[in-house]
This record gives C-alpha cells, sequence and structure tokens, in this order.
C-alpha cells in the first residue's frame, strides 16, 4: 500500500510536468498537439542512450546510438534540449501555413512518422523491442524500491517546481497575454502588431521541452523503454485529460492529468480482470470519451476553469470574466459556477 | 514492368476503399466543417456490425446492409447527442475536434467491450486470384472495386440530380445562405451523417476484406490515409477526395516495390504534410469550397 502511494506520487509528478508543458501548448498559445507523447518519448530515449553506456553484454542484441554514459542531471537537461529542438523543427514546419485542425492532423501524422522509424529501424534505438537496463539515478542500485521512488518522486517535483515557476511567468507576463489573445483570435493579435507566429513557436518549443525532461525522468524511473508505450492513444488521452480538467489552467491540467491518465489507469491494474480481459481498459477509455463529451458540453471550460487564476480576475467593474476579446468568441459569457439553464446557447 | 502492373491493380483495390471513406468523410466534412477523428471507428463499427449480422446467419450482402444502415444510425445519434448541441452554440471547431476524439474513444472501446480485442474474419472467400491483362484481381477486389465504383456513381447522381442533393450542396457551401433561402439545414446534416456513415461502413467492411482481418483499431489505423486522401483532394471536396483515395492507393503500393513495406503507412502521411504545405487547397485548381 505504502510502496502504491509512493508509486502514485512518483508518476503523478512526471505526468503533471508533461500536463504543465502540453497545456502551455494548448491552453495558452491554442496548438492542437496531438503527438506530444512523441516527444516524451524522444526524451524518454535521450534519456536512456546517454546514461546506459555500452550495452553491458557484447552479445545482447541491443543495438542503439551514442551509447555515453554521462551523469543522469546532464543526461535529463539533454532530453529537454533535445525534444525542444525536435519540436522547434517540426513547428517551424508546418505552423506557419496551417489552421489549427490541420495543425492536429499533421501533429498525429508526424507522430506516426517518428513512430514507425523508431519501430522499424532497429540501429536507431532498437526498433520495436525498445530499451532495457536503463541505469538507476542516485543511489537506486543498492536502495530498496520504496526508497527510489521517493527519490524519483523528489527529483520529478524539482523539475516540477521550476517548470511551474517558469509557466506561471509566462501567464502573468505580457508575453502570456499575447499567447492568449492569439489563441482567442490571431487575426485581431496580428493587427495590434503582436509576432503571432514566433510567439507560438516559443510556446511550443517550451512545452516539447518540459515533454523531454519528463520523458527522461519516466525512463530512469522505470529503467527501461518500449516504443509501444508511445502510440496516438496516449497523447489523446493526455490531451482529453487536460480539457476535462481545464485548459489554460495548470492546477486543471495537473488535475485532469492525475484522475483520468494516473489514478485511472493505476486503479484498473489493481482491479480484477473479468470479461474478455481487455473489458476494463476498454471501460476506462470509454468513461474518458463520456466525461470529455459531457465536460464539453456542460462546462466548456473545464473543471477548474482559467478565469480562477488571480491574474484573471480584474478589477469591479471591469467587464464580464476577463478584458474585451479574452473569451471565445462564440462562448457564452457566464459567471462564476455552474451553468444555469436558459444561459447556454445565447451568444 | 509486371510487378509494377501488379503493384497498380492492387492500389486500385486499396483507392477503391480508400475513396469509399474518404469521400464519406469529405462529405461530412463540408457540411459539418470540423473533421472527424472518430470517422475511423465508424469504419471499425460498420465492419463489426456486418460481422456480428453475418454471424447471425444472414447471407454476407445483406450483412453489408445491416452494417451500413447501423453505421448510419450512429453517425446520426452522434449527431444529435453530441455534435448538434455543440454546433448551435458555435463552439470552436478546435472543441468539435476535440469531441469526435472522445466518440473515437467511446466507439473504439465499445466495439472491444462486445466483440473482444483479438480479430476476427469474414466468413466469405474472396476466391483464387486471376490474371486480367497485366493485373492480378481475385473475385473479391473485382466486386470491392464494383461496388465502390457503384456507390461513388450513385452519389454523384444523387448529389447533381435531386433536390436533396442541391440542397446539401447549398448547405456545405454556406449555411447561413442556405437557411436564409428555406432549406432546413438541419435535415440536410442530419442526413450527410447518415450518408457517410453508410459509405464508410461499407469502406469498412472493403478493408476487413482486403486485409483479411478485422481489430477494434483497424478503421482508426486507416484513418489517417483517409485524411490523406481528402487533404490531396482539397478537404471537403468530394470529387478532389476520390482523386486523392487513387494517387494514396496506388502510391503506396508502388513505393512497396522500392523500399520495405513497412514504411508505406509513414511515406502516405509524408505526402500528406508535403501537400498540405505547399498546396493546402488539394491538387484540383481552386474553386470555392463545395462538395
Amino acid at each position: 500500500m505504502l510502496y502504491f502511494i509512493a508509486d502514485l506520487l512518483a508518476l503523478g509528478a512526471i505526468n503533471a510536468i508533461m500536463a504543465v508543458g502540453l497545456n502551455l501548448q494548448y491552453g495558452q498559445a491554442g496548438i492542437l498537439n496531438f503527438t506530444y507523447y512523441t516527444f516524451v518519448a524522444i526524451g524518454a530515449y535521450v534519456g536512456a542512450v546517454t546514461t546506459m553506456g555500452h550495452p553491458p553484454v557484447p552479445a545482447s542484441e541491443e543495438t542503439f546510438i551514442l551509447q555515453w554514459s554521462l551523469p543522469w542531471p546532464v543526461a535529463l537537461l539533454l532530453a529537454g534540449v533535445v525534444a525542444g529542438v525536435l519540436g522547434l523543427f517540426m513547428v517551424l514546419v508546418v505552423i506557419r501555413r496551417l489552421r489549427s485542425d490541420y495543425l492536429a492532423i499533421v501533429t498525429v501524422s508526424l507522430g506516426f512518422i517518428v513512430w514507425d522509424l523508431i519501430t522499424n529501424y532497429v540501429p536507431l534505438f532498437n526498433g520495436a523491442n525498445g530499451l532495457f537496463n536503463v541505469p538507476y539515478i542516485l543511489n537506486g542500485a543498492t536502495a530498496s524500491e520504496i526508497t527510489y521512488t521517493l527519490e524519483v518522486f523528489g527529483v520529478a517535483m524539482v523539475v516540477l517546481a521550476v517548470c511551474v515557476w517558469v509557466v506561471r511567468s509566462i501567464f502573468r507576463s505580457p508575453y502570456g497575454r499575447v499567447l492568449r489573445a492569439i489563441r482567442e483570435d490571431d487575426v485581431v493579435a496580428a493587427s495590434f502588431g503582436k509576432a503571432t507566429t514566433s510567439s507560438r513557436v516559443w510556446a511550443f518549443v517550451l512545452g516539447c521541452v518540459m515533454a523531454g525532461l519528463a520523458g527522461a525522468l519516466l525512463v530512469f524511473y522505470v529503467n527501461a523503454w518500449n516504443p509501444q508505450g508511445f502510440l496516438a492513444e496516449e497523447s489523446f488521452i493526455l490531451m482529453a485529460a487536460i480539457v476535462i480538467g481545464g485548459p489554460g489552467n495548470y492546477w486543471g491540467a495537473v488535475l485532469g492529468t492525475f484522475v483520468f491518465v494516473e489514478l485511472l489507469s493505476e486503479i484498473e491494474r489493481y482491479l480484477p480482470n473479468f470479461g474478455n480481459g481487455a473489458l476494463v481498459g476498454a471501460g476506462r477509455a470509454v468513461l474518458i470519451g463520456i466525461v470529455l463529451i459531457v465536460v464539453i458540453r456542460f462546462r466548456p471550460d473545464g473543471l477548474i476553469p482559467e478565469r480562477w487564476l488571480r491574474w484573471y480576475r480584474v478589477p469591479a467593474g471591469g467587464g464580464q470574466g476577463g478584458p474585451a476579446g479574452f473569451q471565445s468568441p462564440g462562448a457564452p459569457r457566464r459567471r462564476l459556477g455552474w451553468p444555469r439553464v436558459g444561459q447556454r446557447g445565447e451568444i | 514492368m509486371n510487378q509494377l502492373a501488379e503493384a497498380v491493380g492492387f492500389g486500385l483495390v486499396d483507392a477503391a476503399v480508400i475513396a469509399l471513406a474518404a469521400v464519406g468523410l469529405s462529405l461530412q466534412v463540408s457540411v459539418t466543417n470540423f473533421i472527424n477523428f472518430a470517422y475511423g471507428d465508424f469504419m471499425s463499427f460498420g465492419a463489426y456490425v456486418t460481422y456480428a449480422a453475418n454471424a447471425a446467419g444472414l447471407n454476407f450482402f445483406p450483412s453489408v446492409a445491416v452494417g451500413a444502415a447501423g453505421t448510419g444510425l450512429l453517425g446520426v445519434v452522434s449527431n444529435w447527442v453530441v455534435f448538434r448541441p455543440l454546433m448551435r452554440r458555435k463552439s470552436r471547431t478546435l472543441i468539435l475536434l476535440i469531441c469526435t476524439v472522445g466518440l473515437s474513444f467511446i466507439v473504439q472501446n465499445v466495439i472491444v467491450m462486445i466483440w473482444g480485442p483479438n480479430a476476427e474474419h469474414y466468413s466469405v472467400t474472396v476466391g483464387n486470384a486471376l490474371h486480367l491483362g497485366p493485373f492480378l484481381f481475385t473475385p473479391g477486389d473485382l466486386i470491392l472495386i464494383g461496388v465502390a465504383f457503384t456507390l461513388l456513381l450513385a452519389l454523384h447522381l444523387f448529389m447533381q440530380n435531386t433536390k436533396f442533393g442541391t440542397a446539401l450542396r447549398a448547405t456545405s457551401n454556406n449555411d447561413d445562405l442556405a437557411q436564409a433561402c428555406g432549406i432546413d439545414t438541419g435535415r440536410v446534416v442530419m442526413w450527410t451523417w447518415a450518408i457517410s456513415g453508410m459509405l464508410c461502413a461499407v469502406a469498412g467492411v472493403g478493408l476487413a476484406l482486403e486485409t483479411n482481418s478485422l481489430r477494434p483499431t483497424t478503421g482508426f489505423n486507416e484513418l489517417f490515409v483517409v485524411f490523406g486522401a481528402i487533404i490531396l483532394g482539397g478537404i471537403g471536396r468530394v470529387y478532389g477526395a476520390m482523386l486523392g483515395a487513387l494517387v494514396i492507393g496506388i502510391l503506396t503500393e508502388i513505393s512497396a516495390m522500392f523500399i520495405s513495406p513497412v514504411y508505406s503507412g509513414a511515406l502516405a502521411f509524408t505526402v500528406v504534410i508535403v501537400v498540405l504545405l505547399l498546396r493546402p487547397q488539394g491538387l484540383l485548381p481552386g474553386r470555392g469550397r463545395s462538395a
């Protein structure tokens, strides 16, 4: 039980890093990135191949690039940098020309391409077999399982704190306001002279860096990695969790991820298998789908709306819930709390 | 050379399946104006309902009709329950897109819950391959191509020659204006979901026949190839989608001659991205958005 809680905490902190990063991309910059897990995967692979050294047994069939044995903090940073650089390449190619929904298709397609390459091209990252024997960080090789879990939790919390601090600073800065203005209406933002493309590019890259950090921590924690863990579905679930929790508000994103990505899958592990063996996992996905649609229908700002954040509040008499042009043009203007009948559908 | 002709032949079979799905999706996108990530799972759903009807003792072709009707109904119901309220609220495209992802979770995993995660097979046989000129087809392939051709021709005649077809094209062009002209756009949208559901069910059955296996993820994995076809043809343009399907189908089969076939999916996606970046309006010359 104690181990269960520790495990939950460690994974929770790692997932929270992903949530904060993706939330920066979607919640603030309005970029629908359906392949966030690709960047987590890249971070994980970089974290692995820069710490693993040469394969312990030459005869073992593992083939991968680099084979460095750097200290883990360097590997962690390197993972973030590589994921960020790849994100920069990707976003530079696509963002200038595409509307947000086509961007979503392109991100998914790019994710599939990367996945195809990693799975089928063995010399790069050992193909579909993935990597194993990734070294422990700190004193993990000798410490007990629970101590190691708590240590990883501590490291992840430090990284998370840095990420949250960065995102909070962005939220409150003029740059954050530009991002949100672009999210609401990029044409208007551009007409005010804001650099719409470069603002979104940097938000995207920063989100990818956080994905890389989370991926590296994940690989240090579980000591093995496999492309099978990075199917498009994972990104979709993460995105769904953020929309449910409340895009724009990092607390909402963290809550959504914790409940819908982690808690449910952990509970699923402890449920007895019944039915056709896949019933429990399928039930979880159906539940996420239903909750997602119900939340979008009845509480479109998520469980913890953006306007609960302190910076969102404006002085009394300062309009309804935000500066002009702040809410999506189509969404009904509402006060705090649950929707009331009769307000819905009005513009 | 012979090999090339055979690849083109296989490509035609692929293209028939992709074209059915792409035309259905394109029709729906042109009318509702958002991209549907659940469409691939609709394909699987149609294929599974067909499988169930067939297993229950119905002949194969009536089973396909049952599958098509079931998927059409699924489309209408999901429009009614999920999308219509959001469209009325004039939600943003992004929000509707995320909703389709949720719908995709639901449909795909309900399939897993009902029929299990393992591969199923239809009890029909596609027959032995026979040479037709330089091509190599099974009778099943020929029937598939014939069915796809007939359905698409029927759709074309329906769109061009009936009053409802005209209303549909008007709605896809500009739904506010269509409404102002007295067209019941709500009804048009409903029937669009029904028609696109039926087309994609037939496509799903074709896909399962062609690959000889039916899994809950069959449709979802094909979805991005279908996206490729509609992007190539110009999003929301039905005839462009047919052309796009032809290009993608034949291209992936021919490319399998030169590079390992495991990368053919990646190649299709690369083509999609390149086209989207260089010619976002699609391959056909520019024209107003219409069906």
